[in-house]
């Protein structure tokens, strides 16, 4: 049997922990008088895999997310300024155009600036870049003292160079800010794209402080036990990867519920039912894997472009999906935990190509898969164990023939599990 | 939508709270692109009628016959605009172009397809200009090119037609065809960002009120109203059968995405593309769907059980919500839905443009068997 995993859920009030070995999953909890914060939650999880198999645990997988949401929804939290600048052909002539709709997002914004040009979704130039009024926008972005700054350009999921150059020129103007750009999360739509990066330059300290933390706490205690984070999706990443792009983290607690509950129920496929703001709203788990979209969040306002579970109301009785088992969830901080513990490495594209052949679909697919599978294992997947998990290629409708969309999941096993045996 | 008693278009209005009914309506309509740009233009319009008030929703009839009428909507992909949104001011820059052309204050705006994001824009362009919005359309759905409306069939010119891009670039058309405005109109969109505002169809309402579709944006703002009530599927399909006629054909999960599927018209957006789907229940058939930016037929084992011009739209039973043609994954339970289209697409006229042999599938109408 492989070494025994533990999840972690950092909640605002406390944290909890289990440790999973095999089909065995045992909540921890801390003896008194140790503390209920993190630091005590993993010494205490940490000392029950140990008791579990001499080995002990290799890794921990934290859930932050409870944290990062908390930290955003309290206008009162402590979160650096962000500023904005928009690449785009031209500026808003509408109030509501110019800001997010989301008050959450919008909330963290101290500054917004707009820089003419960006690209079309196929990366074709709509008008160079203004070079002038960049000038003048990184000289009042300075002046400023913000030293978060999110860019976003249209198309630059296609092209990235207007982007890159605006963060260069920002980053020149201001030394040492923290600049979090679009392109590097891909997806679709400004707005949710905006959102995103905000949300990132948002939650980077927050995010760093958390995971220092944690790492501290595993340096402190007896073997070697890496750190992973929960992503959105449900699977994990890197601490290093999860600092410079804290928001993939975003939103991982309803995914880990979906799939610690289907691992309890020893089911590979079903849907699940949780309870959410008093209410019965569900979810689904197929081949172990949460199913994610990229959707509204509700409590945010606004869509992301990183994938999070579908949860939908369903009433108890209803039959919804009934050709797969029905799991009715209890105990969410031990789900999260369990989901937690038993998430494997995760990579997520979504992308717009231009295809004219079959031959050209097949090389573009590949060609996004090969980039998935690196990303997966750059998230801490074992060499030879990635594998599509899912992969969708639709035509763009009311756009020019051959232009399709193309989305790719990728999971992998623990980079540890090949050396467990 | 506030309003009297009585017919629900009658001398009511559109406000700030109807937002998000007409979008999911709109949706229902034509549900070929998911909602990237849901908040950006949703927020847009609700903040527009909450600062200018709200927008009447007149019978055509109700109109006088001299009044000039405009009709918008964008023209390209949702997709491109959700990457690229409006600045704010290209729909009415669109219609300003038309105006000057002809030396004519338009009194009314009225959708050129009452669906998808197409239906809000010209609430959007109604609200901007201060002008009551005609509760009537040009298609009732949504069909791919700007001449397959109704307006058309009544021998109604699309042009003058004015198209404005993000970009804040604009195209003026005049020419003697329809169809020979809409190619001419493609390239230039693909040019200004992938999608653009466009007015067309000027014209008075007595001659709107022969040619155009009645009822259509009160229909859609209905069926958004069911979609936000429940999301149980059975209630869904349910309701929405008794206000638009739509019933369910099959259930099923999806199995297979294909490309290139059928020989390719470049006049036509989008390439033909299929949807293989495992029926669950039932008789466990298995069901192909060809899609062109909306769903054009549907077969089960190898027989046409339904096709173009009929509304057919997927339900995702696991959400209780509509599945959007841009964001399908295999493995998705969905049921499938077919709705009448309004009768003027069923006449000979109408299945010549729009029906089944417009996108090379020569088989006979389920409908007409």
């Amino acid at each position: 049997m492989s070494a025994p995993t533990i999840g972690v859920s950092l909640r605002p009030e406390r944290a909890y922990a289990a440790v999973v070995h095999g089909a065995t999953a045992v909540p921890v909890e801390p003896v008194a008088p140790a503390r209920t914060d993190a630091d005590g939650v993993i010494a205490a999880a940490v000392a029950a895999a140990r008791r579990l198999a001499p080995g002990g645990a290799d890794a921990v997988t934290v859930d932050i997310a409870p944290v990062l949401l908390d930290t955003l929804l309290r206008p009162e939290s402590d979160i650096p300024p962000v500023a904005v600048v928009r690449i785009v052909p031209r500026a808003a002539t509408d109030p509501v155009l110019a800001r997010s709709p989301a008050e959450v997002v919008e909330r963290r914004v101290a500054g917004r600036w707009t820089v003419a040009g960006g690209h079309d979704l196929l990366g074709n130039e709509l008008i160079p870049l203004d070079r002038a009024a960049l000038a003048e926008v990184t000289a009042s972005l300075a002046a400023t003292g913000i030293r978060h700054v999110a860019v976003v350009a249209a198309g630059s999921q296609a092209k990235p160079a207007h982007e890159r150059e605006v963060a260069d020129a920002v980053q020149a103007a201001v030394p040492g800010a923290r600049i979090s750009v679009a392109s590097d999360y891909g997806g679709q739509g400004l707005t949710a794209r905006e959102a995103t990066v905000v949300l990132d330059c948002a939650l980077t300290a927050l995010a760093e402080r958390l995971l220092d933390r944690c790492e501290r706490t595993l340096a402190r205690l007896p073997g070697d036990v890496r750190l992973r984070v929960a992503r959105g999706d449900g699977g994990y990443s890197t601490p290093s990867r999860i600092r410079v792009t804290p928001v993939m983290a975003f939103g991982a607690t309803d995914a880990l519920e979906l799939c610690g509950a289907a691992h309890l129920a020893g089911l590979d496929d079903c849907r699940v039912l949780l309870r959410r703001d008093g209410q019965d709203v569900a979810g689904e788990v197929r081949h172990r894997l949460a199913v994610v979209r990229l959707a509204d969040q509700p409590r945010l306002g606004t869509e992301l472009v990183v994938p999070t579970a579908a949860l939908t109301p369903q009433p108890r009785q209803s039959s919804r999906g009934a050709d797969v088992p029905l799991v009715l969830a209890e105990n969410p901080d031990l789900l999260a935990c369990v989901g937690a513990a038993i998430a494997r490495p995760a990579s997520w594209l979504d992308e717009v190509a231009f295809i004219e052949s079959a031959d050209e679909l097949e090389r573009v697919r590949r060609d996004v898969e090969e980039r998935a599978t690196a990303m997966v294992m750059a998230n801490g997947a074992a060499p030879g164990t990635t594998h599509i998990a899912e992969t969708s290629t639709v035509a763009v409708p009311y756009s020019p023939s051959g232009t399709v969309r193309i989305r790719v999941r990728v999971a992998g096993a623990p980079d540890d599990a090949l050396a467990a045996g | 939508m506030s309003g009297g008693a009585g017919y629900l278009g009658a001398m009511a209005s559109i406000s700030a709270e109807d937002v998000p009914a007409l979008y999911e309506g709109a949706k229902f309509y034509s549900p070929a692109v998911g909602d990237a740009g849901r908040s950006s233009v949703t927020s847009w319009l609700a903040g527009l009628l909450e600062r200018n008030g709200p927008v009447p929703l007149m019978r055509v009839e109700s109109v006088a016959p001299d009044t000039q009428c405009i009709a918008v909507c964008v023209l390209g992909s949702g997709s491109a605009m959700a990457d690229l949104p409006p600045a704010g001011d290209e729909f009415v820059l669109a219609v300003r172009q038309i105006e000057r052309l002809q030396k004519v204050t338009f009194g009314a705006v009225y959708p050129l397809a009452a669906a998808t994001i197409s239906a809000l824009v010209p609430v959007v362009t109604a609200a901007q200009l201060g002008v009551p919005l005609i509760d009537a359309d040009g298609m009732g759905r949504t069909f791919a090119l700007i001449h397959h409306t109704a307006m058309h069939l009544a021998g109604v010119s699309p042009t003058p037609l004015a198209a404005v891009g993000p970009t804040g670039e604009s195209v003026l058309v005049e020419v003697l065809s329809g169809p020979r405005a809409d190619r001419m109109l493609r390239a230039n969109v693909d040019t200004v960002g992938g999608w653009a505002a466009l007015a067309a169809y000027p014209i008075n309402a007595g001659t709107l009120r022969r040619a155009a579709l009645p009822g259509t944006m009160s229909r859609i703002t209905n069926v958004g109203r069911v979609l936000l009530e429940t999301t149980d599927p059975e209630a869904l399909v349910t309701r929405l059968g008794a206000i638009t006629g739509c019933r369910r054909i099959a259930r099923g999960r999806i199995a297979e995405l294909e490309h290139l599927s059928r020989q390719n018209d470049v006049t036509i957006p989008a390439h033909p593309s299929s949807l293989v789907v495992e029926e669950t229940g039932g008789l466990g058939r298995q069901l192909r769907i060809e899609l062109r930016s909306e769903i054009v037929a549907v077969f089960a084992d190898g027989a046409l059980i339904a096709g173009a011009p009929d509304l057919m739209c997927l339900l995702d039973v696991s959400r209780g919500a509509l599945a959007t043609l841009d964001s399908l994954e295999p493995g998705d339970l969905v049921d499938v839905l077919v709705t009448p289209a309004d009768a003027v697409w069923y006449s000979p006229e109408g299945m010549e443009m729009v029906g089944l042999s417009s996108h090379g599938i020569p088989l006979e109408h389920p409908r007409r068997r």
